[in-house]
């Protein structure tokens, strides 16, 4: 019913000419999932499936240093000199630290939501590098385990402008839509089923999902985006390509909603089924 | 030589085929196996009836119940469980063509039988 309730919020404002807005549509996620998880504490969200598995949040425990080695590659990637002896490093404020709660943010020069993979390549190609491919985990990924890292335990503060809403409308309009084959909706999962297990493992939450990219799995870094793609094409659909608009304002929904939530980089995952 | 040795490697790739590759699936295997119904990855069997699985998205699986939907009854819910309540997580294996009609029966008669 509340899954409803939550189409019907998005009609109401669509039909009177607004959008949704974000803060009214995280709330209505917020108290339905409280409503449906009583046992969960705020602080227990970050933890995604492993705040409803025991044995899963002890092995994260016992893992907590397995990104340690991708964020000592990820370090010399980010303050890697470039031709012109800048570096990446030298494109953010303060080096890159406390940055990471404030992406996925809008751009209203381009129109666009900005990840902070983006950002990275715009750095780069701004001093003439090549772009790291976004799904490659010798760069990318290793540079995302590092700079992340530098904003543990900062809180989730991604803002949405009124300019940004379309964006932010189109990324809860695709996390809501069924999609392939197996006709699930991201929020199927995630909202409907969170906290109940699929394949023997339980489904995280929507809120909280967001805060721990990249996971560490067997040693590699998996970015938030092709965590979404695996799910794409569990599902029986195409994934849409990493770094594209629908995987951008995806991404931005979906840290919205975590809000005010610390991030928490480079948390172990299990092998994948 | 060598459109021999690609026969002779299909051949060593055939035989090395798990058995079930080789013959229909059998309506539990289709149940289990994760590009057919992979229905084990939301619902849970009666004990000692298939691979264990933890598994709550979808209600547990029990004979008396299904027998109570009637073949037609669970043909129905597998093929379009939408039909009978839109807000249904459960994929519609045979409006989306997840599964043949054939694979469809097994199912049915595997689901039908269970204790």
């Amino acid at each position: 019913m509340a899954f409803r309730r939550l189409a019907a919020l998005a009609l109401a404002f669509a039909a009177s000419g607004a959008l949704a807005a974000p803060e009214a549509v995280r709330k209505e996620i917020v108290d339905r999932l409280q409503q449906q998880l009583p046992q969960l504490s705020g602080a227990e969200y970050v933890l995604g499936s492993a705040a409803f598995d025991d044995a899963l949040r002890a092995k994260i425990d016992e893992n907590a240093d397995a990104g340690a080695a991708l964020v000592a590659a990820g370090q010399k990637v980010w303050t890697a000199k470039f031709r012109d002896g800048r570096s990446l490093a030298n494109c953010f404020p303060n080096g890159g630290r406390r940055i990471a709660g404030n992406y996925p943010q809008y751009d209203p020069r381009v129109k666009r939501v900005v990840t902070l993979e983006m950002a990275i390549n715009q750095c780069r190609k701004a001093h003439k590098e090549a772009i790291f491919d976004p799904t490659d985990a010798a760069t990318m990924g290793a540079a995302l385990a590092y700079v992340r890292s530098l904003s543990n335990k900062i809180k989730v503060a991604v803002r949405v402008p009124p300019a940004a809403e379309p964006s932010f409308e189109e990324g809860r309009r695709m996390y809501f839509t069924r999609m392939g084959q197996r006709n699930f909706a991201c929020a199927s999962c995630h909202l409907q089923g969170a906290g109940k297990r699929f394949d023997g493992v339980p489904l995280s939450p929507a809120i909280g999902q967001a805060t721990h990219w990249p996971v560490v799995r067997e040693g590699a870094p998996v970015t938030l985006q092709s965590r979404i793609r695996e799910c794409l094409e569990l599902m029986g659909a195409a994934p849409f390509a990493a770094g594209s608009d629908e995987l951008n304002d995806l991404e931005y929904f979906l840290t919205y909603l975590s809000k005010g939530l610390p991030l928490k980089a480079n948390a172990w995952r299990p092998k994948a089924p | 030589m060598k459109p021999r040795a690609t026969v002779l490697g299909a051949l060593a790739v055939a035989a090395a085929l798990p058995a079930w590759a080789q013959r229909p699936l059998s309506g539990m295997e289709l149940f289990v196996a994760r590009d057919k119904g992979y229905c084990i990855s939301c619902h849970q069997l009666p004990a000692g009836v298939g691979p264990p699985s933890t598994s709550d998205l979808g209600p547990r699986l029990e004979g008396a119940r299904m027998r109570a939907l009637g073949k037609a009854g669970i043909r129905a819910a597998i093929v379009d469980p939408a039909a009978a309540n839109a807000n249904t997580l459960m994929p519609p294996f045979g409006r989306h063509r997840i599964l043949d009609d054939q694979e469809i029966d097994r199912i049915v008669e595997f689901l039908n039988g269970l204790p």
